[in-house]
């Protein structure tokens, strides 16, 4: 999962990079909301949060330049103003969820999850089930059947976006869109191995290999 | 305090009476001596027409009949005298048998009263000297009439000075509406301006008020602009402060301080008073600012903005609706009336199974503002003491807390009364009755 974060704090900024991080998101960051309405647009972001009181343009401009754009990337505002009036106003003006400073980073982390999950038209539990695994994004492992597996992180990342977008087939340079921030190298080898890691510990039907096209999450009957 | 125009009247009705009594009594009294000096005249001529009738007979003085007015024959005719001289005294027989006393000195005296009837004489006693002898004559009128007629004056002017003096108090009255009828209508604005109608007051008034109404609206919009100033500065600090509450609490649970958990627990706890703390006072201030009344609640248009809002927040999967009038507009605050709906609905989402209803109803007198969920309720005997959880910014707590404090403060501000009650759907039902505005 890919997220940008749009918030001109930096020591904030620093704190949910890091939280967002540990996560297992990997997490664009900009300061400025001109820059903001270009790169949300041009980036294949999962996620964008968006703090509205923004130098530059205001958050909410932002927000309504993306959305007059049909940029329909999920998006979380971020802001102090927490009156009703204010958050009614952030999401007539296209937010998906308003978050209101200052907030527990468990609550930001919950958030995001739920809104990457309806985004993908997926139901709120508390684990992300797909293909008979449950995948508990919390502790960062996956119940199959009766048993629990460990996952590394950069397993955790990849088996989480497959199990957002199942039965899909997701090329290599797409997964590694997604999975890495702009700044990150991207190696497709490194896939390929982190593929094999959960096809080991899963099963080999978990994930099917489509020549030429890339991957398919949960295709068959696990 | 008694109104100017009621202390005018009292004023000018008792400075015309005693103005009036004095100089009628004063004129009634000019007129009388006047009268009695004309009278006087009458009896020194009549005394002396007497004194030219005595003349010495045989037996001494005599008084010669024929030269006496007739009147002084018949009795009680209303005309008296009497003549002392050292050999003894006459007196007319009109006095028949009654007694004229001799006056004490010479001149007019009118306190003499005689007989039966209680007449009252006006007698002048003159003393001369004739043929030798001193003779006293005192002649006497009958003053009754005279004293009947000035008593019916007194009465008619009396009568006729009260008629004025009322016709004058209706005319002032009608003066003082007129000319206070600048002030009528500042005593008006006065009142919109407390109610909330009016920011200014007309500053085109008379002059003497110019001075008042100059400095009320010159005080108004100070106070207008500190409130609004401080309330701005207010807002930028607590908004200000929240990113770094924020960097904050994200500190508090992260893995730096994983191996100090008693710290991070401080630090969170602390925060999240902060927090509430924070929020409620920014509530305040902003209901403390809102002098004028902004922008009313369409609640057709403004409800489903924000059950929608409330739909969305992760979690609550709940059904929200609302029962409202077609075309109901509460006349309050837009921004203060999401606040307070979206805080009453946001605590009873939490609380509620699998369903949420807004009921909005106008009455004659209140707009009747209900909440309703089917969760499981609060106990009656726990009702008062949710109530009035957070009345003490020190006694706020996760949860009811500080939703229903905020709700309270906006709700105390308007005069509204918050109840809690059992709802037909079987939890919690939160009754607001907001008196109507004027």
């Amino acid at each position: 999962m890919r997220l940008l974060l749009v918030e001109d704090s930096v020591p904030l900024a620093d704190e949910i990079i890091a939280g967002l991080n540990r996560q297992g998101y990997a997490v664009d960051w900009l300061a400025d909301g001109r820059d903001a309405i270009h790169q949300g647009a041009s980036e294949p972001y999962d996620l964008i949060i968006l703090d509205l009181g923004l130098p530059g343009v205001p958050g909410l401009e932002v927000l309504s330049q993306w959305r007059a754009a049909r940029l329909a990337i999920p998006v979380l505002v971020l802001t102090a103003r927490d009156s009703w009036a204010d958050r009614i106003e952030g999401l007539k003006a296209g937010a998906d969820d308003y978050l209101t400073k200052p907030f527990h980073p468990e609550e930001l982390h919950l958030r995001i999850q739920s809104l990457l999950r309806r985004a993908r038209g997926l139901a709120n539990h508390s684990t992300l089930e797909a293909a008979g695994l449950q995948l508990d994004e919390g502790r960062q492992c996956v119940v199959q059947g009766a048993k629990e597996v460990q996952l590394t992180a950069a397993e955790f990342r990849l088996l989480r976006y497959f199990m957002l977008h199942p039965e899909q087939i997701l090329s290599k340079s797409h997964l590694a869109e997604h999975l890495y921030d702009g700044e990150n190298e991207r190696d497709s080898n490194v896939l390929e191995v982190h593929v094999n890691h959960l096809r080991r510990k899963l099963g080999k039907a978990v994930i099917e290999t489509r020549r030429g096209q890339g991957y398919k999450f949960g295709g068959a009957v696990v | 305090m008694k109104s100017i125009q009621s202390r005018l009247s009292v004023g000018l009705f008792s400075v015309l009476l005693i103005v009036g009594l004095i100089a009628a009594q004063l004129s009634l009294w000019v007129f009388e001596i006047g009268m009695q000096r004309y009278l006087e005249a009458g009896l020194r001529d009549e005394s002396e027409n007497m004194l030219v009738a005595i003349s010495r007979g045989s037996t001494g003085l005599q008084l010669d009949e024929q030269r006496i007015s007739p009147a002084y024959e018949r009795p009680f005719s209303g005309r008296y005298f009497r003549i002392d001289f050292p050999g003894g005294s006459w007196r007319s027989r009109s006095l028949w048998d009654l007694e004229l006393p001799r006056p004490e000195a010479a001149g007019l005296h009118s306190d003499v009263e005689l007989g039966p009837e209680g007449q009252h004489l006006l007698v002048l006693r003159s003393d001369y000297r004739r043929l030798g002898q001193s003779i006293s004559i005192s002649i006497a009128q009958d003053y009754t009439p005279v004293r009947a007629s000035f008593q019916r004056v007194r009465t008619i002017g009396l009568a006729l000075g009260l008629a004025a003096l009322c016709i004058v108090l209706l005319l002032q009255r009608m003066t003082v509406k007129r000319s206070l009828r600048p002030l009528e209508r500042t005593r008006e604005q006065l009142i919109q301006l407390q109610q909330g109608r009016r920011s200014q007051l007309e500053d085109q008034v008379p002059l003497e008020l110019e001075p008042l109404v100059l400095q009320i609206n010159h005080l108004l919009a100070h106070t207008e602009d500190s409130l609004k100033r401080s309330r701005n500065a207010l807002g930028n600090l607590g908004h200000a402060l929240k990113t770094p509450m924020a960097v904050l609490l994200s500190l508090a649970a992260s893995e730096r301080l994983r191996a100090l958990p008693e710290v991070s627990q401080v630090l969170r706890e602390q925060l999240d008073f902060i927090q509430q703390r924070l929020a409620r006072e920014l509530n305040r201030a902003r209901l403390a600012g809102d002098a004028l009344p902004g922008m009313h609640f369409d609640c057709d248009t403004e409800l489903p903005a924000l059950l929608s809002t409330l739909e969305m927040i992760p979690g609550n999967h709940l059904l929200i609706r609302s029962e409202t009038a077609p075309g109901l507009v509460l006349p309050w605050d837009r921004e203060d009336m999401h606040e307070l709906l979206g805080n009453l609905l946001d605590n009873a989402c939490k609380w509620a199974d699998s369903e949420v209803c807004l009921t909005i109803v106008e009455e004659a007198a209140h707009y009747r503002l209900s909440i309703d969920d089917d969760g499981p309720g609060i106990p009656v005997a726990d009702r008062h003491q949710v109530l009035n959880r957070g009345a003490r910014l020190d006694e706020l707590t996760e949860g009811h807390g500080l939703g229903l404090g905020i709700v309270r403060d906006i709700a105390d501000s308007w005069g509204a009364e918050l109840l809690l009650a059992e709802s037909p759907a079987g939890g919690l039902r939160v009754e607001l009755s907001l008196p109507r505005r004027t």
